[in-house]
């Protein structure tokens, strides 16, 4: 008997232990915290909610709308400035919403669930000689948080995103479900996209296709005085050039002098294309992965990166790829998991006429100044106001930089100090910077750089007056 | 306690043991912030079953396997309801310094109640099966596991480890009853 009773004892005293864990756990376990790609924003979420039906979604909104609690709305969680993180809010994962709803190889159309990636929709498109008009470099995004950030890519002919959609159905913050198009509650069409979730969730898009070709790259080394002139004869009046991208030095040699461009020339025998359609995986991780690791922490890694991606790209010079292939390069080699320190991303757009000047400025600011810069890549895009939130307010260069910093309060306000400075100096050659990133720009940045910026968050209130959609960067800016 | 019921218990704790094992050192991971100190948890862990290893060696000797394994799975179905729970890097060394004590514990007991239940005789087969069925059993745990997580949360996961090691505790203590039940009766049978 007395063995019963110790065990006894032991189940009783280990069942209070339980229910006393279970009562302070459920409590606690109310926030969790989430990050995005940034890593500069950990915040705590009430809830994580994996969407996989609409009707789950609508079905949290409204409970939000009863409880009176905000919801955050994530894809890849790519946007570096809490774009889809709010302190005690729901975090609506899109990610399991991916399903190919339509697919019109005639009409050229296909519509996707918002959690789609790029990825997803090349590969259902490929077979049928279709290709994606304007997304991104990399294809792991998804479709509504493409959409919410109004992306560009390096194809040169077809503008941002927002032309290539032809309508989307949006859950708003009252939980009903409504059309957006050009024509049907068209008002919020220019909102919606490069709205960066405030508006409500985009449930699912149909968006214009196009076709797949093929290309031959042009690789060509220049100096960054002649590449304004190279551009606008060489490749924006030559129809035959689809896509565009070049890059300049950050290494310490040849420093925002040195540049090479590589653009997509559309191939004159388009009968060998099928012998490049198989969509192309990611293969060599280890070595460029190596080759930027160094390049992090030395100069002469910088030198290294900069000379054997020059050559790599120089050399490719003549290669046949197909338009779908251009639009999926590699990014796992970036991946950065250093606890300490994180990688952030700047968006410049400049005028093309002002390209050789506005680098002066820049290398004069970058010469005096500490910032671990990794990479450069220049795209162009067309002048395009659709959205209110329009950043390529004339034709525009795109300059995405790369940068290395720490995680601390501390590296957060030094790296502020120097990019407020790069920021500035693009304003002044007429530019605007891309707001998917950080909040480093100033409320009075912002202004100059979007001066429709008050518009656009008098609408977002007018639409969601209680503010249920809600999001870092509203907080930051839009209050 | 005999072969049996030191078979199920020790596979009921293998499941439990290898289905929060991945989910732990991410928790880990999470709690650190960097790897110096991912590094100094893990290392504390091994330091202290190192250094324990000895003591436990020679308590299994004066107050039995059984005991001690008790205390193991006592011990763990304790630590497992303490894990979603904390939220600070010290909290976290302390949990590691008791799973290393814990740890060893098992370690040297695994093998001490081996070693006397086979007596000699069967060793490796016994020892085989031992492992064979340990072994089935994490393994199974921690594929189940893999579907199961899209469902729960990672703190129901270690609170059903915990569930499983108290089975295992319960076991071991019903067994030693059960045995001395039938170890009264044996002699009034012919």
């Amino acid at each position: 008997m007395l063995k019963i009773k110790w065990l006894l004892l032991c189940l009783i005293i280990y069942v209070t232990a339980f229910y006393f864990s279970l009562h302070v756990y459920s409590r606690q376990s109310v926030t969790i915290t989430a990050e995005d790609a940034g890593r500069l924003l950990p915040v705590r979420m009430k809830y994580f909610r994996g969407v996989h039906s609409t009707k789950e979604i609508q079905q949290w909104v409204k409970e939000a709308h009863e409880t009176g609690e905000t919801i955050s709305i994530a894809g890849m969680q790519h946007s570096q400035g809490g774009h889809t993180l709010y302190p005690n809010g729901t975090l609506l994962n899109m990610t399991g919403y991916s399903k190919i709803l339509k697919f019109n190889p005639q009409e050229k159309k296909i519509t996707v669930q918002s959690g789609v990636t790029w990825a997803d929709i090349q590969e259902k498109i490929n077979s049928y000689g279709l290709s994606v008009k304007v997304m991104q470099s990399q294809n792991i995004f998804t479709v509504g948080g493409s959409l919410s950030v109004n992306v560009h890519g390096r194809d040169i002919r077809y503008g941002s995103l927002i032309d290539s959609v032809d309508s989307f159905r949006l859950l708003t913050p009252d939980g009903k479900i409504i059309n957006v198009s050009r024509k049907e509650n068209s008002e919020l069409f220019p909102f919606v996209i490069g709205g960066y979730g405030l508006f409500g969730v985009i449930l699912d898009v149909t968006l214009e296709l196009a076709d797949d070709e093929l290309y031959q790259h042009r690789s060509a080394e220049m100096d960054y005085r002649d590449y304004e002139n190279y551009f606008k004869e060489k490749v924006k009046q030559d129809d035959s050039v689809k896509m565009h991208l070049a890059r300049i030095s950050v290494a310490s040699e040849t420093f925002l002098k040195e540049m090479y461009v590589t653009d997509y020339v559309l191939a004159d025998q388009q009968n060998i294309k099928e012998n490049y359609t198989e969509l192309k995986e990611e293969q060599m991780i280890a070595l460029p992965k190596f080759m930027l690791g160094v390049s992090r922490y030395s100069d002469w890694g910088k030198d290294l990166l900069w000379k054997t991606q020059k050559e790599y790209f120089i050399k490719n010079d003549g290669k046949y790829e197909t338009r779908n292939n251009v639009m999926r390069s590699d990014s796992e080699f970036m991946e950065y998991e250093n606890p300490n320190r994180t990688e952030v991303l700047q968006e410049y757009f400049v005028p093309v006429d002002q390209f050789a000047e506005y680098i002066n400025d820049l290398r004069a600011v970058l010469e005096k100044e500490e910032l671990n810069l990794l990479n450069i890549t220049i795209r162009y895009v067309g002048h395009d106001e659709d959205a209110v939130l329009s950043y390529a307010k004339n034709d525009m260069f795109a300059l995405v930089m790369l940068i290395n910093q720490g995680r601390s309060e501390q590296d957060i306000q030094a790296t502020e100090k120097v990019l407020q400075k790069l920021i500035d100096v693009t304003l002044d050659h007429d530019g605007s910077f891309y707001l998917p990133y950080y909040s480093y720009p100033s409320d009075k940045q912002l202004k100059r750089a979007y001066p429709r910026i008050e518009e656009f968050f008098e609408k977002k209130r007018e639409f969601d007056p209680e503010e249920r959609f809600k999001n870092l960067f509203y907080e930051r800016y839009g209050q | 306690m005999n072969y049996r019921t030191f078979v199920a218990s020790q596979s009921i704790l293998m499941t439990a043991s290898s289905m929060v094992f991945p989910f732990y050192l991410l928790l880990i991971r999470n709690i650190g912030d960097s790897y110096s100190q991912f590094g100094l948890a893990y290392g504390l862990f091994a330091l202290t079953a190192a250094l324990t290893h000895p003591i436990i060696g020679r308590l299994s000797d004066k107050i039995g396997d059984r005991s001690l394994l008790l205390l193991y799975t006592w011990g763990m179905a304790g630590v497992m309801i303490i894990v979603p729970l904390i939220e600070t890097i010290s909290a976290l060394y302390i949990l590691q310094i008791i799973m290393g004590i814990l740890g060893a514990v098992q370690k040297t007991t695994e093998k001490t109640a081996l070693a006397r239940q086979t007596a000699g005789q069967h060793t490796g087969q016994k020892i085989g099966n031992y492992h064979l069925w340990t072994s089935v059993w994490g393994a199974v745990a921690v594929m189940a596991t893999g579907y199961l997580i899209d469902f729960l949360t990672i703190g129901s996961l270690f609170y059903i480890a915990s569930f499983l090691y108290m089975i295992s505790a319960v076991i071991l203590m019903r067994s030693d009853y059960i045995l001395k039940d039938q170890m009264k009766e044996k002699p009034v049978q012919p």
